[in-house]
Formats: C-alpha cells, structure tokens, sequence
C-alpha cells in the first residue's frame, strides 16, 4: 500500500461524508431536531479531517503544497470552503448555514473529482515561493465567499418564509444572515485583494509584466469590482436586505467563473491543467 | 458672458460627475467593457473580426473591441472614474477629518441597541472599555467612550491607493519600454541607454529524473566600459535587475550548422539555421528550409515530427528543399546524414541552443507598490479599525458605529457578560 492508494481512499471518503453531511443538514433544516443539526456538524467535521488527512498525505507524496493544477485548486478550494464554514460554525455557532455551504463544497469536490489527479512536478513558472502565498489566499477568499453566498441564499429564503407566515423554522434570525453575510465578504474581499495584489508582485518577477490583462487577472478584476460595488451599496446607500443578497450570490457565480469557467472556456497564462 | 442657467448646468454636470450614483454606473460599465475583451479575441487583424462576426464586425471596430484594454473608450471610463473617485474622496474628506477630532461625538442612530440591564457594574465595564483602548469622556449623566477615531479614513485611504495605482500604472506605460531578444552563447546585446551590455556565456535546461524541463537557465555576463562587472544566472522566476532593467528568461530554441558539399567532399558553403529559417544557395537556386530540429524525434498522431521532450537522446532534422521556388522534396534526416541533391550533399549537424530574454524598465510598478500599501490600510481601517462609539448613561448603554452595529454590539454585549461573571464568581 503506497501513500497515493490512501490519499485517493481519503478523497473519496471525505468526498462520501460531505454529502452525507449535506444530506444531514437538510433533513436538519426540514425536521427541526437539534440531534440532528449536532450530527450533521460532526459529520462535517470528521469530514474536514478525513480530507486535510488526503491533502497532507499529497503533499508528502508531492513534496509541495497542492497548488499546482486544476485538481489540487478545486481540492484545496473545497477544504477551503469546509474551513470556512466550520469557522464561522465556532466563532458564530451558526448551524444552519452548512445546509447551504456544504452542498457547494461536495459540488466543487466533484468537480474535482472529474480532473486528472496526476502528481506533476512543477513547470518553471510555477517554482516560486509566490504560489503558496497567492493560491493560499485564493483558496480562503473563494471559500469566505461560497460561505457568504450561502449564508445570503439562507437570507433570501427567510425572507420568502417570512411572507408565508411559516413560524415552525431553523433558520437563524435573518438579520443576523445578513449582516455576517457582509462581514464574511469583506474578509473575502481583503484576502481576494491580496490574491490579486501577490498575483501582480509575482507575474511581474516571472512574466516581466504585473499586469497582461489575461483572462484571469481580468475576471479576477471583475469579482473585485462587483465585491467593491456590493459593499459601497451596503456603505454609502444600506442596501441591506434583498438587494445586497442577490448581489452576493452574483459575486459568488463570478467567482466560480473565474475559477473554472475561465479555465475551460478562455484561453491564457492561467490553464493550468 | 456666460449665463445663470449655463453656470447651474455646469454645476450640475459637476455634481454628477462626483455623485455616488455615478460611481456605481462606471463599476458596471468597466466591468462589462472588461468582460468583453475577454470574450473577444485580441489584437487580431480587422478582417478577422469582419470574417468572424459580419455585419457587426463594422460595429465592433469602431467601439474598438478588438483593443478592448488600450482603447480609447477604456481609458475615458478610468479617467472618468479617477475624476469620480478623487471628487467623491475630497468631497466626503472635510468632514471624516472633522470625525477624527476628539469634539465629535455621534447621536444614538436607529439600529443602536439599548444594553443596559439591571445590577450591570457600570464601573467595572468601564475599566473594560479602557483596557480595550477606549478613549473616555465624562458627561453630566455618565460619560462617553470612542475608539479608532482615525478609522473613518479608511475609504479615503484606499481610494488614494486606488489613484496612485491607476495614475502610476498608467504613467510607467507611458514610459516604459521593453524587447525581446534571442542570444547566442558568446552573442551580446548592449543597452545603450543603461549604459551596459550583456553577453550569454551559457543556456542549459535542467532536467528531472523523469526527463521533464526542470528549468531554463541563461549564464550572463554583465559587461560595463568594455570589462566584465558581475555574472548571472537566471531562470523564470528569478531575472537580472540591473539600473532599473530587468531581464528575464522567457524562451529558448535550437540553432542548427549546416555544410553543402560537392561530390568530392570539398565544402561550398556552410552557416547556421534556427528552426523555420531558410538559406538560399544561389549556384543551384536552391532553397533549404530547416522545417525543425527534434531532439527527441518522434511521430505526432497526425504523422508530423515532434520531439518527444527537450533532451538530445535522439536527433533528427526535417528539412524541406525548394529550387526557384518549386517544392522538391522533404527529408527526415539524422545528424550528419547527407541529403543528396544532384552533385551536391547537404548535411546538418551540431545544434545547439539559444535563449530567448525579455527586457523591461517600468518605474509604474514601484508606484503600483505605494498604491497597494494604501489600499491595504484603508480597506484594514475600514473593516478592522472602524471607528466604534459608546453612550453611557443612566440606564441606557448605545454602541454607535456606522460601519458593522452588529459586530460592534455583539462585542459590547460580551464585554459586559464577562463583568457579569465575574461579579458573580466573585459572589
């Protein structure tokens, strides 16, 4: 039995109990039961293990952090997520909000999961001490973003529970939703500026240029500016509510855009595969 | 003479220009301009944009979408956002200032919850406050706490990042300039501005275990005033920086000798071909294109030459020859294998490699750095460092901030439980 054979048995493991876990949370949200609520988190949980075990033993066979192709992105994005979440679960005790960010970690998982999972060494472009600390960051600014949009799309379901009169429910108080909502997407958005900012320092050490306009920086350039219109609305005009909501989950979508429709879809610097 | 309604109209449009609404509606639109250079492809010629798109080929020349980021309607959307930035920034900037001074003090606004409850030890929650930095100040009925006055100019901050980034940016691509060149080991390249030269003594590929390209690395020597100052190695990732010039590794190809022949093997000509180039014999008219050198030659699905990887373990060349313009015939041959043409024998044989360096100057970029520096204190100050108001009095205590009440209360809250408790272990 050689390091690889664990590291994939851990990945589908991991992959196997974020469903669960997802599964759980719903039944949670429908049912009411706090038991369940309790074993849905601790499913995550001991998921969130099971997959830092997969991650570690990959970069032990590796010999570097999983950062190199578009496999060990969606991985590392998907444990970011799972940290996210679980964070604010501590800081916030938030229950409810891994019926919606769980599914988008087993989902970018399973994307995951369709990639070549191959060990590659790493190209040139790729050796500098840049790609820890602007992937690193990437990974927790893309994972406090899916946490803010599902605690957005959590809001906006309230909302609509709200108007049918429906009082029997899990959900927390919707202003509270919204407000860490926007706190989770500044934090996101000072980690995506710091991607954005380490991206520029390092293209320019590698690529002669910090900024070419390729696809990537430019639709990194576009969540930004979406990020940034989000929070004046929230700032200059209290857009709170329904509107700041919506605008989250577009964020998010462009997010998700950047990540992998870039890749598939435009071609440039940034395909890696 | 200009008129009343001209001076408000001006003033209007000024006032528009600076406005908030406007602000958001630039947002869009660069982002939507931005999205397009990305859907479209770019610098391509015009007929291919006719080709491709027909009719609304016409149209999208003139909104220059095929230039989307130096075009000049990109560049009137970033001044016009620099105009409405640096006017929203000083427009707001009078009275943050007059925020940061220890005269201002906020009223209680609307979502300013009241925590006061019965038996709170009022005196111990206030030591709280000042442990936490809290500034405190006594009123008739209670007194006053504030922190991170200075956080109110968060915003301006990080729109003062944002200017000097663009400005900066904008300015060093005025200025900058940059090439490309291809070096020979031995061959030089002076940069006579800078007042030096370099010379490649080496390029080499490092490889794995595996045979995959480890790096590309070019040995250079730096020559000043006709003496060797310094030497280098560089590899991507890790270029030259030398009075305000950086050189870069960037790509590399190989560099083929050539000999013509006659029958008796006395030589007729020789020189040196990279891959695509062609070398005209004039006594026979005949044109020898080097199609490629194959380190590692192997056969591609397609049944084209390909080098299985970069390392010399099998060498081939694919050569095309053509006499007064007119195809011949193609040749796959091995290193000093002779192609007979007539009376004549062409071999190919000792290639070696050549680097390919970028060089670039750009001061913007130390500008881009200053930016970003403010643009991280600013967005800190606004998020992390907002400035946070206390009103105390009897039986009311309101958190006032207008940055994240939430946040804010939920920490008074816990600052006032922590008293509780330990008032109680105390009992």
């Amino acid at each position: 039995m050689d390091i690889i054979y664990f590291e994939e048995l851990f990945f589908t493991l991991s992959f196997i109990i974020y469903i669960i876990a997802s599964i759980g949370f719903f039944i949670y949200l429908a049912s009411s039961k706090e038991k369940i609520g309790k074993f849905a988190l601790t499913v995550s949980l001991v998921g969130f293990i099971v997959h830092t075990a997969a991650m570690v033993l990959r970069v032990i066979e590796s010999g570097r952090l999983p950062f190199s192709n578009q496999f060990e992105f969606a991985n590392s994005f998907t444990w970011g997520i799972v940290l996210c979440y679980l964070a604010i679960h501590f800081i916030y005790k938030f229950t409810a909000v891994g019926a919606f960010v769980m599914p988008l970690a087993f989902l970018m998982m399973g994307y995951a999961s369709m990639l070549p999972k191959t060990i590659k060494p790493l190209m040139p472009a790729l050796q500098s001490r840049w790609l820890s600390i602007h992937v690193g960051t990437a990974i927790i600014s893309y994972g406090s973003f899916a946490v803010a949009a599902g605690l957005s799309v959590m809001y906006l379901i309230y909302e609509k529970r709200k108007g049918q009169g429906n009082k029997k429910s899990h959900l927390p108080d919707a202003e509270i939703c919204d407000y860490l909502s926007y706190r989770v997407t500044a934090f996101g958005y000072l980690m995506l500026t710091l991607v954005i900012v380490t991206g520029a320092i390092w293209a320019k050490r590698a690529w002669s240029r910090y900024w070419g306009w390729d696809p990537k920086e430019t639709w990194s350039l576009i969540t930004w500016i979406i990020y940034s219109t989000y929070l004046h609305l929230r700032f200059n005009r209290g857009w709170k509510g329904k509107t700041a909501a919506w605008f989250s989950v577009i964020g998010f979508i462009c997010v998700i855009f950047t990540f992998v429709g870039v890749n598939v879809l435009l071609a440039g610097l940034h395909s890696y595969r | 003479m200009i008129k009343l309604g001209e001076v408000n109209m001006i003033k209007r449009i000024g006032r528009f220009l600076i406005s908030f609404r406007f602000a958001i509606v630039l947002f869009i639109a660069i982002a939507t301009y931005s999205i397009i250079g990305t859907v479209i492809p770019q610098g391509v010629s015009p007929q291919f944009y006719m080709e491709r798109y027909q009719t609304f080929g016409n149209i999208m020349m003139i909104l220059q979408f095929n230039k989307v980021y130096s075009s000049l309607i990109y560049r009137i959307l970033l001044l016009l956002f620099l105009i409405n930035l640096t006017g929203c920034t000083l427009n707001l900037l009078p009275s943050q200032l007059k925020r940061t001074k220890d005269s201002y003090f906020p009223s209680p606004r609307r979502d300013s919850e009241n925590l006061w409850a019965k038996g709170q030890d009022i005196g111990a929650f206030r030591q709280g406050l000042v442990k936490r930095n809290f500034k405190i100040y006594d009123t008739e009925t209670g007194f006053k706490a504030a922190k991170n006055r200075l956080g109110v100019l968060g915003p301006a901050i990080t729109h003062l990042g944002i200017i000097v980034i663009i400005l900066g940016s904008f300015l060093g691509n005025l200025f900058a300039y940059e090439g490309f060149v291809n070096l020979m080991p031995g061959e030089t390249k002076t940069f006579a501005e800078e007042g030096f030269s370099i010379q490649l003594e080496d390029f080499y590929l490092g490889f794995r275990d595996d045979g995959s390209t480890e790096q590309y690395y070019s040995d250079l020597k730096l020559i000043e005033d006709g003496s060797q100052v310094d030497f280098k190695k560089i590899w991507v990732n890790n270029p030259l920086d030398y009075k305000g010039l950086s050189i870069y590794q960037s790509s590399f190809g190989w560099v083929s000798n050539f000999k013509i022949k006659d029958a008796e093997g006395r030589e007729l000509d020789e020189g040196i071909l990279k891959n695509n180039e062609q070398h005209f014999y004039q006594p026979k008219h005949l044109t020898i294109y080097l199609y490629g050198f194959y380190p590692d030659f192997s056969i591609d699905q397609m049944g084209q030459p390909m080098t299985a990887s970069h390392q010399l373990k099998h060498p081939h060349y694919a050569v095309v020859l053509y006499e007064f313009g007119n195809y011949i015939d193609s040749y796959i041959t091995e290193p000093g294998q002779a192609i007979i043409y007539e009376d004549i024998e062409i071999t190919f044989e000792d290639s070696f490699l050549y680097t390919g360096l970028i060089y670039r100057k750009d001061f913007g970029y130390y500008f881009v750095l200053i930016g970003v520096f403010f643009l991280f204190l600013g967005l800190l100050l606004s998020f992390y460092f907002y400035p946070r108001f206390l009103l105390v009095e009897e039986e009311s205590i309101l958190p006032i901030t207008r940055q994240n009440i939430w946040g804010y209360t939920l920490q008074i809250k816990k600052l006032l439980q922590t008293n509780d408790e330990l008032k109680k272990e105390e009992v």
